[in-house]
């Protein structure tokens, strides 16, 4: 018992990161249709950042805002230079992130080679007894995190006027500039969004994922597998998704093979793109309208 | 007709050189060369994006090496059954993730591509895990074994002038105008009476086998095996030749090829730069050179031209 507890809690916890990197995927999605598979890159270039900023004196606090306001500024960056010019075109949109993220890798492993990078934990490293489990103070940041993005991003979409010009530029870009919004700063303003959650999440989770150059990938896939399952563009389907795949890739570690436990996520993305395409909740659009 | 005929001489004539490095890039960009054109058939010109098309190769080589060991079958065989195999599997990948489009597509096919290098990694009994294969038998005719670059080099590029052919007839087909159609509108295309989802997953079945022919091939060639060359690194690989290639054009495609080939070459002593290098590329070829490298390039020479002669005068 005390070890279905066990796994139980660290799949809250594994499930929990993979919210936090699937909300950063809903600013971007929400204005511009685009997939960013970047985005698990830009939560690796937050979370190195305050790594290197931390070793070289800056405090932690300061060091983690430092590096998300580059982050930002890289997704500003980013959305200037490459995804402006193709705006009209999804898929070109989508090939130049995958562009994206594969120059970000490049630097990285220059910059920081290819070793994993520890990062100190915010609040010790003494283990919490529950119900004769265990469980990190640092996953309580990570959950705790988790619950208080999700809610803000949900709230933001749903009842504060920039959300709604969001929601709007997403269902129909030609619409929204005829009542007057700027779809292009609208664009802007989602990838430095995206850029802010991407390296929020980074941040919070690398005391327990250690972090290196081509840890993305698989962070903005599993972010990526936690939307589907939940609903595409939606921060309360994307934290559902994530605590659902986690909580089903602990179980399959602990009781079948540990070495599978990446497949079952594709799986689980392969059968709800196949049988329920717009996930548990339904895609924001749809849901709300 | 005439292109194929000067690009064998070409390839004949470089024989001359008697470079053995010439020779080995050449093999190699041969090797690419396959699994780049079935992608070319079907983004380019069917429209459909994959971000798998490693995962093909790569069953194309495994499933080679393992035909050979397990059943004893000689290499040439053991190539065109696991390409058929391979084809067969690709067909219905198609039936299942061709229900979808735009980035559920791309993510998708993703998923595929790292499936397969999860199972390659993961079955050690049949794909020796991440140790890989090791002995597998080279080619060989009348007993003469094909182990040299001289040697397995006919054997490529004979198989890559094939294909090229057939896709450049396929495109040239009412099947090829089907496939231009959905590429630009699947409503319109099934409005006229074609079967958008046969085509697809034929269009599939037919690249799926080009991957694996390459990654048979590969297979007897380097002799050893293990899932390094099979990420989606390659498969993104793939897409840049493409995309440097101008998607739907199969010269295109080929030069895409040798130029990634030839920058990785040029890159390789800098190290892990030309990830770096890759990854711009795909970038500015897809804002600026939608068309392909070559074209864009001669438009905007044209471009820069015109003014000038017109300031001539």
């Amino acid at each position: 018992m005390v070890e279905a507890l066990q796994i139980l809690l660290s799949g809250l916890v594994v499930g929990s990161i993979y919210g936090l990197v699937g909300v950063g995927f809903t600013g971007i999605y929400n204005v511009t249709g685009i997939v960013n598979f970047a985005q698990g890159d830009f939560a690796v270039v937050g979370a190195l950042m305050t790594i290197t900023l931390n070793l070289a004196g800056v405090p932690l606090l300061p060091a983690a805002l430092l590096a998300i306001a580059i982050t930002c500024a890289l997704a500003a960056v980013v959305e200037r230079m490459a995804i402006r010019p193709v705006r009209q075109d999804v898929i070109r949109g989508i090939i130049i992130t995958i562009g994206i993220g594969v120059v970000i890798q490049g630097v990285a492993v220059i910059a920081w080679g290819t070793d994993a990078q520890p990062m100190p934990a915010f609040s010790g490293e003494r283990p919490i007894e529950f119900f004769g489990a265990t469980l990190l103070p640092q996953s309580l940041w990570v959950i705790g995190t988790a619950v208080a993005l999700v809610g803000g991003l949900y709230v933001f979409f749903q009842h504060t006027y920039l959300g709604k010009m969001f929601r709007a530029c997403a269902m129909n870009p030609f619409a929204a500039r005829l009542v007057g919004m700027r779809v292009a700063t609208m664009s802007a303003i989602s990838f430095m969004l995206s850029g802010i959650l991407g390296a929020v999440a980074g941040i919070i989770i690398a005391p327990i994922a250690l972090t290196q150059y081509d840890s993305g990938l698989q962070l903005g896939i599993k972010g990526f597998v936690a939307c589907i399952i939940g609903g595409f563009g939606n921060p309360i389907g994307a934290a559902l998704g994530g605590l659902l795949l986690g909580i089903l890739e602990a179980f399959a570690a602990g009781y079948v093979s540990s070495g599978y436990k990446n497949a079952i996520a594709f799986v689980l993305l392969l059968v709800f793109l196949f049988f329920r395409p717009g996930g548990l909740l339904g895609e924001m659009e749809r849901a709300s309208s | 007709m005439l292109r194929f005929l000067i690009l064998a001489l070409a390839l004949a004539g470089s024989l001359l050189l008697n470079s053995g490095y010439f020779t080995n890039l050449l093999v190699i960009i041969g090797l690419h060369t396959l699994p780049a054109i079935g992608l070319a058939l079907l983004m380019g010109y069917t429209g459909q994006i994959s971000l798998g098309h490693a995962a093909f190769y790569g069953l194309g080589a495994y499933g080679a090496a393992i035909l050979g060991r397990r059943l004893g079958l000689d290499p040439w065989l053991d190539i065109l059954v696991a390409s058929v195999i391979v084809a067969v599997i690709a067909r219905w990948i198609g039936a299942l993730v061709f229900r979808l489009r735009g980035h559920h597509l791309a993510m998708a096919t993703l998923a595929f591509g790292i499936i397969v290098h999860i199972g390659l990694v993961e079955l050690r009994d049949l794909t020796g895990g991440p140790n890989g294969l090791t002995g597998i038998p080279p080619l060989s005719i009348f007993g003469h074994k094909l182990t040299s670059d001289f040697a397995i080099f006919p054997v490529v590029w004979g198989a890559c002038l094939l294909m090229m052919a057939l896709a450049q007839n396929l495109v040239g087909s009412p099947l090829g105008l089907s496939m231009r159609a959905i590429a630009e509108n699947e409503r319109v295309a099934a409005s006229v009476g074609t079967d958008v989802a046969a085509v697809k997953r034929h269009i599939m079945m037919l690249s799926g086998f080009m991957a694996a022919l390459g990654g048979g091939l590969y297979a007897h060639y380097i002799g050893y095996l293990s899932p390094g060359p099979f990420d989606v690194g390659f498969s993104i690989r793939l897409l840049l030749m493409v995309a440097v290639g101008g998607f739907a054009n199969i010269w295109g495609v080929l030069f895409g090829v040798v130029f990634i080939t030839l920058i990785g070459e040029l890159l390789k002593p800098l190290g892990s730069y030309d990830v770096i290098a890759y990854g711009a590329l795909l970038i500015i070829v897809i804002i600026f050179f939608p068309r392909g490298l070559l074209e864009g390039l001669g438009g905007l020479l044209a471009h820069l031209k015109s003014p000038l002669l017109r300031g001539a005068k």
